[in-house]
């Protein structure tokens, strides 16, 4: 049998302490009464029209009117990627005056910005007389230096197993460490913590095949490897074919009877059907295949850069969407244990220009998001013999938006000299990652959290300490 | 002569593939559909309350069921849901024999993978629920599989968990509660994913403890406090699995090395220093007899057959609990007969509920595995992987964000998309003496929603369908793509969402 890793003993607190709820009665319920619906159609199709790639498809929409002020005031989107194995903070953000750093990157390290020494481009790029960015992640330099991007350094987790299963379940569902608590996930929790009247089906996705376990538990988030996922599958099969018509327009016909058959009820089931119908319609109209972005900003063409071009689509077409989950695994993986100076250079190049297409992408609309870029751990300080780096504790954190406080590295900065380290020689933990997610989430996502004490649900058994990391 | 030789020669290569093919789901896919009943036909007049009740206490009529019990009367047909005899659809009984998870004991499977084992345990469950003739049977071992809920991926869950449904959830389904309560509080499964396993004197482990009082028995208002999980875990310690060479793993252990043997207090009762294993059961038995656990007892079972559990029959059914030590067939036998069981507000279909009533409604020719199973992931609900102990939710809202991932499946079931799930159209629509278009559509009216088209509250339905009833072409005896959009069409409306 395999060991014990996916443990999740689940007290189930968030669950099960909820007041039992009535269910719905679709007889008799006006919980669910058109003129909200119509509304939220309304902003969701004014909206729609002013997007550009579709403007000349959206002409009947363009009429309908757009009520000033009465756009409900929602905090920030979240977009969370997770860089899967082991990110090596100690390569992205660089503490370039550690001597220390030096000696123990001989033959990986990244030469200090002044040094001459060294090629130009195995230089870090200085941030702050301290810290440098690796050379690879060039494309952020310039989002640090206009306030949009920060970093926050030495963070990581209670897990001290260094096994990616138990410091990624840790940090999925919020805990110190993996065997403590609840298996939801800390977003699942966040989600049914911050009520928003929001029945969209995209209010939270996850661009993977899987339900990663921060979302774990949330029946209101999707799972799905692209927007062309979400749609009315008509099976092909050779029987189908003998129906006249093409594919698509059976595919229009059957959409145009379920709304049919939505569209008069008041019950839960109608209301929702209607919803997912919307929001059918409203990718439809977004057409993500065509999608093109704004201001010249080009995505790599990888898992990543595909995930946060789709992200920005459905954030420009207003569909409700609040939680997008991202996992960065790169061309090579982040699990650098052997030639690490032949994979790091690809991975951060990934994640760099992604991140700065999106930036790019979204422009002025950065305002209402706040992306997270986090890792399960760091590695060790001590370059191995076979030329990378092994499991070790602390990474760094990034933060992206104008929300955040840019343009600095935040960090309790332990040291690098041998009696600074931790356990086999890792850079010690500092700060709590849940300590920067539960400021992002209290002062940029759900202000609520700040008076209704519902945060202690998201992350059970902690009292977070918020470190700096964003504006009020 | 030839005809024989060759049927034979058939025979064996389907037996051949089937047995390559990890038992012989094949052969019995092909030599055992679901039988069709003779007659399919709704009863006359109004079928509405007899619908109701089937839909109520089990996961949805066959075809001809409406009829059979129609013809039998309500009260006939509880008292036969109420008391599950032995024997069982032919098509069940051979479906399970492939599944080798419910054949083995836990350790005897620690060779197979986990994945393949937590696809056989859903495969049996799915199975179950489609084809079993003790359907009310089945929807409580729904109900006691989510109030005790294991997550099979969880450790070593997915191997316990087998054991668990067999001789903890199913064996005590229609039993008595407290009996229900001992089987889990002594099943590996449990014992496994709610940490008892490590609980020890000196610092014990209160996971369980907690649990079993807040979900399993007295509720989080039921009358207990912090000093208590401390002491029923206290109680608890050295309950754990058995892993020792030449003893029977994977089996309940009671480990008097790691029992704290002292003097502990329970909701007020003393329980005397050197008890030892009796110390837990004792627990069990102020639990089990406790009118905390009656009331959320009897609670959660309104919620789940009425959808309300503020109903006067909350009470009713606690009272009754107290007086026959949690019988649950007295329970549930008042509630059932009573004119609020028909009268209540409609509940909502959880995926399970939909995606087997969908088959049973068309009564589809089902293997269960993979195909099938990924389409209920999609709607939110894979069995046996809810992570937190409270088992999936039982509100409406979270539920409504999965209609499209209903649409799919309806469509991909009618038009025999679903890898190892067949649904045959004509033949349902011979056995309904259907020729024509309109004839087609009152059949499959009849056949998923089980009333007649004339009734009224089917009206505007049946006008917006109207469109595609019309295309039909007459009978060929062959499948038709209409028909079978029309089917998916039905599937997917609102009104076969609730029950």
């Amino acid at each position: 049998m395999r060991p014990n890793w996916c443990g999740c003993d689940g007290h189930g607190n968030e669950a099960s302490r909820k007041p039992l709820e009535k269910p719905a009665r679709p007889a008799t319920t006006e919980a669910y009464a058109g003129a909200k619906f119509t509304r939220r159609q309304a902003l969701m199709g004014a909206a729609l029209a002013s997007v550009g790639w579709m403007a000349r498809s959206a002409t009947a929409l363009a009429d309908v009117a757009i009520m000033p002020g009465q756009q409900e005031t929602q905090g920030d989107v979240l977009v969370v990627v997770f860089m899967r194995g082991g990110a090596d903070g100690l390569s992205m953000v660089v503490p370039y005056a550690e001597d220390a750093y030096h000696r123990h990157r001989q033959t990986l390290g990244v030469a200090a910005p002044n040094d001459r020494r060294a090629r130009a481009n195995n230089r870090a790029l200085d941030l702050d007389g301290f810290f440098g960015l690796h050379p690879a992640l060039a494309p952020l330099r310039p989002l640090y230096g206009e306030g949009l991007l920060g970093f926050a350094h030495a963070v990581g987790s209670g897990d001290h197993t260094r096994s990616h299963f138990e410091a990624m379940s840790a940090m999925e569902r919020g805990l110190a460490t993996e065997s403590t608590g609840t298996g939801s996930g800390w977003l699942a929790r966040h989600l049914d913590n911050s009520p928003r009247n929001n029945a969209s089906p995209l209010r939270a996705v996850a661009f993977s095949n899987v339900m990663p376990d921060s979302l774990r538990g949330a029946t209101d988030a999707t799972a799905l490897n692209s927007l062309a996922d979400f749609r009315l599958s008509l099976p092909n099969t050779s029987e189908a074919t003998h129906i006249p018509g093409s594919r698509a327009n059976r595919v229009e016909a059957m959409h145009h009877t379920l709304t049919q058959l939505y569209e008069d009820g008041q019950d839960a089931v109608a209301h929702a059907g209607r919803e997912t119908l919307a929001v059918l319609d409203a990718l439809n109209k977004l057409d993500p295949t065509h999608y093109r972005p704004a201001n010249g900003a080009v995505y790599p063409n990888s898992e990543l850069g595909t995930g946060l071009r789709q992200v920005a689509c459905l954030l420009k077409g207003h569909v409700g969407l609040e939680i997008a989950c991202l996992d960065h695994r790169g061309p090579y993986l982040w699990d650098t244990h052997v030639a690490q100076n032949n994979i790091l250079p690809a991975q951060l190049e990934d994640i760099g220009k992604s991140l700065a297409a999106f930036a790019g992408d979204m422009g002025k609309d950065m305002k209402g998001v706040t992306v997270v870029v986090m890792t399960e751990f760091g590695r060790r300080l001590q370059e191995n013999t076979g030329l990378g780096t092994d499991h070790g504790r602390a990474s760094v954190m990034m933060l992206m938006g104008q929300g955040v406080i840019g343009g600095k590295v935040l960090a309790r900065w332990p040291g690098l000299e041998d009696h600074q380290l931790e356990g086999p020689g890792d850079l010690r933990v500092t700060m709590d990652y849940r300590d920067v997610l539960a400021e992002v989430l209290t002062r940029r996502v759900n202000t609520d959290y700040s008076h209704n004490g519902r945060l202690a649900a998201v992350f059970p058994n902690y009292q977070p300490h918020f470190p700096g990391v964003t504006k009020t | 002569m030839k005809l024989i030789r060759r049927d034979c020669l058939r025979l064996g290569a389907a037996a051949g593939a089937g047995t390559l093919l990890s038992g012989c789901s094949r052969v019995i896919h092909r030599y055992t559909p679901p039988t069709l009943a003779k007659s399919i036909a709704l009863p006359a007049g109004v079928t509405e309350p007899t619908v109701r009740l089937i839909n109520r206490l089990s996961f949805g009529p066959i075809p001809g069921e409406v009829e059979r019990v129609a013809s039998m009367g309500a009260a006939h047909y509880i008292e036969e849901q109420l008391n599950p005899d032995e024997t069982e659809e032919l098509s069940l009984t051979l479906r399970l024999r492939g599944i080798d998870a419910f054949h083995e004991d836990a350790i005897d499977m620690r060779d197979v993978r986990e994945k393949e084992v937590l696809r056989q345990l859903q495969q049996a469950g799915l199975l179950h629920a489609v084809y079993s003739r003790h359907q009310l049977r089945e929807r409580l071992v729904d109900f006691w599989g989510n109030h005790f809920n294991i997550y099979a991926r969880k450790g070593n869950g997915v191997y316990f968990k087998p054991n668990d449904e067999m001789n903890v959830i199913r064996k005590h389904a229609l039993g008595t509660f407290p009996d229900l309560l001992r089987a889990s509080a002594h099943s590996p499964a449990m014992l496994g994913y709610l940490d008892n396993q490590v609980n020890q004197r000196g610092v014990a482990n209160e996971n369980y403890a907690r649990e079993l009082m807040e979900l399993h028995t007295l509720g989080v208002h039921g009358g207990y406090t912090q000093k208590d999980v401390q002491e029923v875990a206290r109680c608890l310690t050295g309950w754990t699995i058995e892993d020792r060479f030449l003893h029977r793993k994977g089996t309940f252990r009671f480990d008097e090395s790691h029992h704290d043997n002292g003097t502990k207090t329970v909701l007020g009762v003393t329980i005397p220093a050197g008890g030892g294993q009796q110390d837990g059961e004792k627990v069990l038995d102020i639990l089990a007899k406790h009118p905390s656990t009656a009331h959320f007892i009897a609670r959660k079972l309104c919620r789940y057959f009425l959808g309300n559990g503020d109903s006067p029959w909350t009470q009713k059914l606690a009272e009754i609990y107290l007086k026959t030590n949690g019988d649950i067939r007295s329970m549930l036998r008042p509630l059932f007969l009573s004119p609020e069981f028909l009268n209540a507000p409609p509940i909502m279909k959880r995926p399970l509920d939909f995606m087997v009533s969908a088959l049973r409604a068309l009564n589809a020719d089902t293997d269960a595995n993979t195909a099938l199973q990924e389409h209920l992931a999609h709607m939110g609900q894979p069995l046996y992987q809810w992570p937190m102990p409270d088992g999936y939710p039982d509100r409406t809202t979270a539920w409504t964000g999965s209609l499209l991932a209903r649409w799919n499946f309806a469509f991909a079931l009618t038009t025999g998309s679903i890898k190892g799930t067949t649904v045959d159209l004509p033949a349902l629509m011979k056995a309904a003496h259907a020729t024509t278009g309109i004839e087609y559509g009152d059949a499959l009216f009849a056949l998923i929603l089980g009333e007649h088209t004339e009734t009224a509250a089917l009206q505007p339905l049946r006008n917006k369908l109207h469109d595609h009833l019309a295309q039909i072409p007459p009978s060929n005896g062959k499948n038709n793509p209409i028909m079978a959009e029309v089917a998916a069409l039905l599937l997917s409306c609102p009104q076969f969402q609730w029950r």
